[in-house]
Formats: C-alpha cells, sequence, structure tokens
C-alpha cells in the first residue's frame, strides 16, 4: 500500500481493523481502533487513519467533526489515495457530486488502477450524466477485471446510452457468447436477452430484433413481454398474419387489455368505423365479460348504431349503479351528436323508471323490474352531464333531486361540490365536500377531496386540520406532508396563498414542490449498483430516461408556473418595508386619527409578538417532541438545506433570477406548452434581453401562432425595439430584422393590432388582449376598447365567453388597465356577469363574498 | 480481488444505509430498500477469449475516440472573437464554453450563432 507515511505491521493491523469495523458498520470499535493508532505519539497525525476516523464519525452522524477529521487527515497525507477517496466519500453523503468527483481524480492519481475508485466515480459519472467519462472508466473497469460480468455489463450500457448502438451490440455479443457456452439459463440471462434486444430495437434494426427475439425465445423466460414485443415487431414489419395471430392470443391471454385490440385492428388493416365496430362486436360475443370491445364501439360507431350500443351499455351500467359512468363516457361528449343521444336515452330512462320502473316502456311486459337505486344513478348520470354542458341550474336539480332520494350517498355531495366549483363557487363547493367527508371520516380519498376544495376557497388552516386526520401524529400535518412529497397539497396551497397575497409563504410551498423533484434525482443513485447487478437493464435505463425528463411532469409545471408568477409580481410590486409603509399612509391624516391609528398598531404590533413567541414555544416543544422520539437515532447524513423562510423567500432581490431557475427546467423538458414561453417572455421583458423576448416569442410562435396572450407580447417586443434601438449591438439588430420578416407582416403595432382584431372577431380572448394594446398605443382610444371587452351582447358576441375570461377582464378593468373613469361601464359588466353566471363569486356584491366559513363539527383541533 | 484496498465494498453503501435506517421505523417498504445497497460478491465469468474480445474492444473505441476528437479538432480550428463570445453571453445569458461552441458550430459567424440560438 503506498502511503507517504506507512505504518509499522502492529498498527498496519490495527488500521486493517478499521476498515473492516466501518465495513461492518462497528463504527464504535472502529473509533475505539483509531484512538490506539493515533494515541501512540509518532503517529498521532497519521494522514489516513485521522481520514478514516472522520469518515466513521460522519457515520455516526457527527458531521462536522468529520469534515475536520478528514481535512486534517488529508492535509498529512496529500499523497494518499486513502485520504482523497475518503474524502470524495464524505462530499459525496453530502452529495456535493462536482467535488466528489474531483476527489476521486484525485485519489486515482495516486492509484490509478483501484477498482473501488473507479467503480465509485462511475457511480458519480452516471448519476451526473457524464456519459463519455462513465463509458472512459466502464472501460477502464473492463480492462482491470475482465472476467467480472457487471464490467462487461456496465460497459455495454455505457454506450448504449451514448446511442452507440453498434459497439453495445457488440460488446452484449461477446459477453453473451460467454454466457450460452455455460449453459446458464437463469432468469437474469433472461432479462439481459431482452435488454439486447431492447438496443436492437432501438438501433432501428427491427428485422434483426425479430430475428433475435425469434432465436432465443425458449430461453427468455418473461413469456408475455416476450409475445407482445413479437406481435409489435411484426406489426410493425408489416407482417400482417403473423401479427394478428400474436394479438389473438394476447387478447386470449387478457381480454382486458385495451392496446391489444388496437394493435389488432392495426394488424387487420381496419380503417372504416363499421368495419371496427363490427370487430368489437364479434370480440364482445366471445368475451362477454370483457369489457373493451363493449366501451371502444362507442368510439367509432354512429347514429342507430351508437344508440342501440349506448343504450345497452348504459342501462347496464344503471342497473348495476356503476359510479364513473359519466367518466368513463365524458371521452364521447367531443361528438355533439352522440351528446344529444345520450342525453335523450338518459332522459327516456327518467320518464320510464318514474312509471314502470324500467328503462323503457315498451318492454313493460317482460323481465324483471330495475332496483329502486337504478333511478338515482340516472339522477346521477343527469347531473354530471348538464354540469359538463355548464348548465348549472339544471345539473343542481338533478343533484338536488338525487340527494333527496338518498340522503346518503357521499359521491352525490362530491358531485355536488364539483358543480358548484364549475360555477365559480369555491365556498359553497368545499360546504358540499365537507359534508362529505364527513359522511365517512375514514375514506381518505373524500377526506383530501375535500381538503382541495378548502384550498381553493383558501381556507388553508381548515384544509391542514382536515388533512391531519391522516397523517402521522405528533409531527404537524403541514411537516408530515412534506415529509411524504404530498405535490398536490403543496401547489394547492402555494396557489391559494397567492390568492391571498401572502408570496412569502406561497413560494415557501413552491421551493418546497421543487425539492422534491431533487430528492427523486436523488434517489436514483442506488438503483446504479442495483440495476447492474440483478440484471434488470430494461428498467434501469427506463429509469434513466425518465429521471432525464422529470421536471417535465405535469406537478412540477404547476408548482413552478406559480413560483415564476409570484416572482414576476415581486419584480413589479416589491414588498415594501413594512414601517416605510406605515409612514407613507400616515400623511393626509388629521392628528386625532393619527394618534388612534398609531394606537391600534401598537396594539396589533403587540398581538403579533405574543403570537409570534406563541408559535416559538411551540416549534420548540415541537422540535423537542420530535428529537426524543428519534433518540438514539442518527440524525445521519442527509445534508441540511437552508430553512425555507417565507418572509425573506417574499424579499429576494433577484426575484427574476430566481423565477429563471424555476422556468429553466420548462423550456428543456415543457417545450410543448406555450406557458413555458410566455412567462419566459414576461421574464426577460422584465430583464430587457432583447434577444431572449424574440426566443420566447418564437417558440410560442411554433406552439400555436394565434394564442391571445403572444399578440400582446409580440406588440410590447415590437414597441422596445422601437424605443432602444439605437442601443443594440449591430449583430444584434440584424438578427431582429431578419427575424421579425419572417414572423410578422408589419412593424405597425397599430397596423399589427387591427389585423389582429379584425382575424379573431368571434374571440373574448383575443379582445381582450387587443383591447388593452388599443387603449395602451392610444388612450384617446378607450372607449372603443371599453366597448370591445365590455359590450351589452358580450355572450352573442363572443363564443368563448366564461368565467375566467370574464374575471380577467374585470381584473384588468379594476387595476386600471383601461384607464380611469371606467366605474360605470364596470357595474354593467357585472351586473351583466352576474346575469350570465349566478353562482360565481367573483361577480357577486363584496359583502356576500367575504362570509366567513362557519366552524363545523369536523374540524378538530390539532393535537400540538 | 479488491478485498485490501483500504476503502473497501461497502464503503460507499453504507452511509446511504444509515440514511435509510430512520426511515426504516415509518416504511413497511424499507426493508426491501435496505437490499438495494447491500454489498454483493460480482459473479465471476471465465474464459480464455476474453483476452480477444478484449482487444477487439479497445481498437473499436479508440476509433471511435480518434473520429470524436477529429471533430473537436475541427471546431477548435475556427477562430472567434472574443467579443463576440462576450455578446452571447450577454444576450443570451448562457455559459461561456456554450457561447463559444455554439460560435465555433457557425464558423465563428455571431449573427448565425445569435440567431440558431433564439430557436
Amino acid at each position: 500500500m503506498p502511503s507517504s507515511n506507512p505504518l509499522p505491521p502492529k498498527e498496519n493491523a490495527l488500521f486493517k481493523r478499521i476498515l473492516k469495523s466501518y465495513e461492518h458498520k462497528q463504527y464504535k470499535n472502529g473509533l475505539k481502533f483509531a484512538k490506539q493508532i493515533l494515541s501512540n505519539p509518532k503517529y498521532q497525525e497519521h494522514g489516513e487513519t485521522l481520514a478514516m476516523k472522520g469518515l466513521t464519525l460522519n457515520c455516526l452522524g457527527r458531521k462536522e467533526e468529520a469534515y475536520e477529521y478528514v481535512r486534517r487527515g488529508l492535509r498529512n497525507d496529500l499523497k494518499s489515495h486513502v485520504c482523497w477517496h475518503v474524502y470524495g466519500l464524505l462530499q459525496r453523503s453530502d452529495k456535493k457530486y462536482d467535488e466528489a468527483i474531483k476527489c476521486y481524480r484525485n485519489a486515482l492519481k495516486w492509484d490509478k488502477d483501484n477498482i473501488q475508485i473507479l467503480r465509485d466515480l462511475s457511480l458519480l459519472q452516471i448519476q451526473m450524466r457524464d456519459l463519455e467519462g462513465y463509458r472512459d472508466t466502464r472501460y477502464q473497469l473492463l480492462m482491470l477485471r475482465p472476467t467480472q460480468r457487471a464490467s462487461w455489463i456496465g460497459y455495454a450500457v455505457s454506450f448504449h446510452l451514448l446511442e452507440d448502438y453498434k459497439n453495445a451490440l457488440s460488446i452484449l455479443d461477446t459477453f453473451l457468447d460467454q454466457q450460452q457456452r455455460l449453459n446458464n439459463f437463469d432468469y437474469e440471462h433472461s432479462e439481459l436477452l431482452l435488454y439486447q434486444n431492447m438496443v436492437i430495437q432501438e438501433s432501428g434494426d427491427l428485422k434483426q430484433a425479430l430475428k433475435h427475439l425469434e432465436t432465443f425465445s425458449d430461453q427468455i423466460v418473461d413469456k408475455l413481454t416476450l409475445k407482445e414485443n413479437l406481435a409489435d415487431l411484426n406489426l410493425k414489419l408489416e407482417n400482417w398474419e403473423r401479427s394478428e395471430q400474436l394479438y389473438e392470443e394476447l387478447i386470449q391471454r387478457n381480454p382486458e387489455n385495451t392496446i391489444y385490440y388496437e394493435k389488432m385492428i392495426e394488424a387487420k388493416r381496419l380503417t372504416k368505423d363499421s368495419d371496427i365496430v363490427e370487430f368489437y362486436s364479434n370480440y364482445d360475443i366471445k368475451f362477454p365479460r370483457a369489457m373493451p370491445p363493449k366501451r371502444l364501439s362507442l368510439n367509432y360507431a354512429s347514429g342507430d348504431q351508437f344508440k342501440a350500443l349506448v343504450d345497452k351499455y348504459m342501462q347496464k351500467a344503471l342497473s348495476k349503479g356503476v359510479p364513473p359512468l359519466f367518466v368513463d363516457l365524458r371521452s364521447l361528449y367531443r361528438d355533439q351528436q352522440k351528446v344529444q343521444i345520450i342525453q335523450d336515452l338518459a332522459l327516456g330512462y327518467l320518464t320510464s323508471l318514474n312509471k314502470v320502473n324500467k328503462f323503457s316502456e315498451t318492454e313493460t311486459s317482460n323481465g324483471p323490474k330495475e332496483p329502486a337505486s337504478a333511478i338515482l344513478w340516472v339522477y346521477y348520470y343527469l347531473a354530471q352531464h348538464f354540469d359538463y354542458l355548464n348548465q348549472t341550474e339544471k345539473a343542481l336539480e338533478y343533484i338536488e333531486t338525487a340527494i333527496h332520494h338518498t340522503p346518503t350517498l357521499i359521491e352525490l355531495f362530491v358531485t355536488k361540490g364539483r358543480i358548484n366549483k364549475h360555477a365559480g363557487d369555491p365556498i359553497e363547493a368545499y360546504r358540499c365536500l365537507d359534508e362529505a367527508q364527513a359522511m365517512d371520516t375514514a375514506d381518505r380519498y373524500i377526506n383530501s377531496k375535500c381538503a382541495k376544495y378548502m384550498l381553493r376557497a383558501n381556507l388553508i388552516k381548515e384544509a391542514e386540520d382536515t388533512c391531519a386526520k391522516f397523517t402521522r401524529e405528533g409531527v404537524s400535518a403541514m411537516e408530515n406532508l412534506n415529509e411524504m412529497q404530498c405535490m398536490w397539497f403543496q401547489t394547492e396551497c402555494a396557489l391559494a396563498y397567492q390568492r391571498l397575497g401572502k408570496f412569502g409563504e406561497a413560494l415557501k410551498k413552491c421551493h418546497e414542490v421543487d425539492r422534491h423533484f431533487s430528492e427523486i434525482i436523488e434517489d436514483q443513485f442506488d438503483f446504479h449498483t442495483y440495476c447492474m447487478r440483478k440484471m434488470t437493464l430494461r428498467s434501469y435505463v427506463g429509469l434513466l430516461r425518465l429521471e432525464d425528463v422529470l421536471r417535465g411532469h405535469p406537478f412540477y409545471f404547476k408548482a413552478a408556473k406559480c413560483a415564476i408568477e409570484v416572482y414576476l409580481h415581486l419584480f413589479d410590486s416589491p414588498l415594501k418595508n413594512e414601517n416605510a409603509e406605515q409612514e407613507m399612509n400616515t400623511e393626509n391624516l388629521a392628528p386625532s386619527e393619527l394618534k388612534k391609528l398609531r394606537n391600534k398598531q401598537r396594539k396589533a404590533k403587540k398581538k403579533a409578538e405574543q403570537e409570534s413567541a406563541q408559535a416559538r414555544e411551540a416549534q420548540v416543544k415541537r422540535d423537542q417532541h420530535h428529537k426524543s422520539r428519534q433518540q438514539g437515532d442518527v440524525e445521519a447524513d442527509a445534508p441540511q438545506l437552508d430553512e425555507l423562510i417565507p418572509d425573506k423567500l417574499a424579499r429576494v432581490d433577484d426575484p427574476l433570477d430566481n423565477a429563471i431557475k424555476f422556468l429553466q427546467p420548462l423550456q428543456t423538458l415543457a417545450r410543448d406548452q406555450i406557458d413555458t414561453h410566455l412567462m419566459a417572455f414576461e421574464v426577460y421583458y422584465r430583464k430587457r434581453k432583447i434577444l431572449l423576448m424574440l426566443q420566447s416569442i418564437k417558440r410560442a410562435h411554433q406552439v400555436d401562432a394565434s394564442h391571445p396572450k403572444l399578440h400582446s407580447c409580440f406588440i410590447r417586443f415590437l414597441q422596445e425595439v422601437k424605443e432602444n434601438q439605437h442601443t443594440f449591438d449591430p449583430s444584434v439588430s440584424q438578427v431582429i430584422t431578419s427575424e421579425m420578416k419572417s414572423l410578422l407582416t408589419t412593424k405597425d403595432p397599430k397596423v399589427l393590432n387591427k389585423e389582429f382584431l379584425d382575424r379573431h372577431k368571434r374571440s373574448l380572448r383575443a379582445a381582450l388582449e387587443g383591447g388593452l394594446v388599443m387603449y395602451k398605443l392610444d388612450e384617446k382610444s378607450q372607449k372603443d376598447a371599453l366597448n370591445l371587452v365590455t359590450p351589452s351582447n358580450i355572450e352573442v358576441k363572443y363564443q368563448d365567453v366564461d368565467i375566467e375570461i370574464c374575471t380577467e377582464i374585470l381584473k384588468c378593468l379594476r387595476n386600471g388597465l383601461f384607464g380611469t373613469n371606467v366605474q360605470s361601464q364596470m357595474d354593467s359588466f357585472v351586473a351583466h356577469c352576474r346575469k350570465l353566471f349566478p353562482h360565481a363569486e367573483a361577480f357577486k356584491p363584496p359583502r356576500e363574498v367575504t362570509v366567513q366559513p362557519q366552524t363545523n363539527h369536523v374540524i378538530e383541533s390539532d393535537s400540538n | 480481488m479488491a478485498d485490501d484496498d483500504p476503502v473497501n465494498g461497502t464503503s460507499d453503501e453504507n452511509s446511504e444505509k444509515s440514511q435509510q435506517k430512520k426511515q426504516a421505523k415509518y416504511d413497511s417498504g424499507a426493508a426491501d430498500l435496505e437490499k438495494v445497497t447491500d454489498y454483493a460478491e460480482e459473479k465471476e465469468i471465465s474464459n480464455q477469449n476474453v483476452a480477444n474480445a478484449i482487444s477487439a474492444i479497445g481498437d473499436r473505441r479508440n476509433q471511435a475516440a480518434l473520429e470524436k476528437q477529429a471533430r473537436e479538432k475541427e471546431l477548435l480550428k475556427v477562430s472567434i472573437r472574443k467579443e463576440d463570445v462576450d455578446l452571447i453571453v450577454k444576450e443570451m445569458e448562457i455559459s461561456r464554453p456554450k457561447a463559444e461552441r455554439t460560435l465555433r458550430e457557425n464558423h465563428g459567424n455571431v449573427v448565425n450563432a445569435l440567431t440558431s440560438l433564439t430557436n
């Protein structure tokens, strides 16, 4: 062992025992042996021993001491690969992967063929996706240990990930060649063959892939995957009959898998709807209990045939009482004709059930009567049906009838809540859900739904209390939900805080969600060794690819969008210093009033102080409680992240740069979402980065050229160019000029706005954007702009009038985006909206909106 | 084998393990997770032809590496101006290496480089 300071035999034996103890997790023993060496004055500064002592301490959770010892060890023996390796391990346990890689590289300088260090390095490289570095390290490992299975597999995978299929395959071939000679066919071998096939398929040589599968079919034990792959390959290679035969076998095996049917249709090359319906009806006869043939045929049938099929389908479900029937059929609602047929049928059922207790009056003579619940399910269905069609009153009428019929069915209250939510009344919606939730407090689904509706009604405390019924005792629900990575709750929470103007709190929630994603990415670390060993390489590669696009997940998008919006808002109107704010308000007050105000403020301040003191106390208690629970447990090596403090988050110096951190993953992983680019524009517009504005516009234009919001971006971009052209670098100007030519027909914002409005005459969303621009370009056009967005016949003039857009218009009017002196126009607009959407909270007079939620019997006080 | 190596087999996995231990109380699946980081002896394969196969792989790899080197060299030959790189970094808010690379890929033409970055 090379070391600048070799130990004599006795101490060396002790050192080996430190290593052994470390491996066997006998850390206390390890420390004992280290002490024995270090107590010898000759070796009290022995580098490798000090480093190992540090590493052992790290495992006992004494991180600061660990760093101290490891660093001291390293200083005493800079040429020891052990010290560098240990330092790398320490950094790695702290998730500082870049640093750890540097340490490993230093270690390898002193011992370039150290297998263990190379292995550790390769793990970090794959984790950091340094694929070329990974390949090189795996090459060295293969050269050093050619007899080890993992060496071959790892090297092959590295080429696969680099999309170098030829090399990946030749390494797998060589390796499998040796395996086959051993005649050692087990599950792992089978998995390896399937992995090899995956690589062949990805290389694009489908013929070879098929041949490969057929050759090794008897060695592959995962018969289902084998057959699915065979069928798919035959289909892609247009071996129609063979593929058909294979899918037939697969359907026999599992007649509930919808994909098999769809592929079968492809193999049979059926394109006419009528043929497809017939195809499904044949399978319906063959497998009378299977659902897909019954349901999928509805997608293709039309007219009377559809009526007959859907009639049968609905009757069966209503008679049995299948709650999700509407959700099941909802995708058919894209077709107006089908909606009408379904509605006529359901209304018909209602009449007949009322008269003769059957779905049809014409079959009065034969068959048994329907169960009493049938009519209930019809009411339930119709309520959802009319809710979907935005006919709120009818929907409410049916759901009330249903509740009257059976007041104990939870689903009915959920639906009633949903109807209210869609009608724009989150308060009433949450009340319905609370009622549902009270009927079965052990039902976690309803509990979560109720919490979500509470958050939509901005009742955060209530939502937390509701969730607390299911979270672990002794910890606050908020904390526990964070620990469990309960992202839907945190995102809804963030949105509620955003609506309430508590921006710091909102940001905290968004950052928590962001951290979950980081943690999920960290968590793949274990799989690099595990999957390689267990030979589950297909799943492994799948996992790596999933992690690469993890932040493309809708959950991230939603949280990131909220964070970016909040940061933009904080940039536009930063939080004022509290004292300064108070000063401002006092300027034009009479002295007596001022005194009153001061008194009030003092009282409020005192109260706030008391409250925060209480909160602190509670926190301390909680911490103690927490610690006592975990006593003896090491607060191990999870790196301590900075605590998220709402107030600090809301008062950042660089909100835009913080927004960009959330934006960047979206720009690569959610490129197909226009919101990504619209938000990017807002950020870069405020940063005055003209080319990045151009970039956002171009990308948004590609996704949806006619999006109303994009129009406003174009106008602002043109104005920015016009005003600041003289400051641009000539190359930048050149880029802008040439790119604008391909994007726009004119450079005059007014002309552009007129063209835009003419193009989208029936869209209120377009009218709003156009109207805003119109007013901004020329304040004299205020009247025209207002008439554009708040005409008296708004629902006739435009075809996209809904609560969302009307609320937005109202917000614009209130915020003075159409100038001042708009009160009368605004009042009549609100009155009109109230007529259109009588339930919507946004248009109700303010008195009604601020109704305090009743304290409810189901809300229990927090146990803390 | 690596047995005499100072930092052996399980070393890197240990830190992970202790971390999981504390979760074990709450997660029933923790036992399975624990297995993930267990140390297992590498399976050996024995073959005389390994040497031949190895040398063939080594050669091919070198071939690929050479090709890549040549490509990189070609890119490095392109002369770029520092001011152009500065401009790209400033306007597009990207890292220097990336700015340089884009500029080289566009044969040093800053307008084309900027245009391609706005795509």
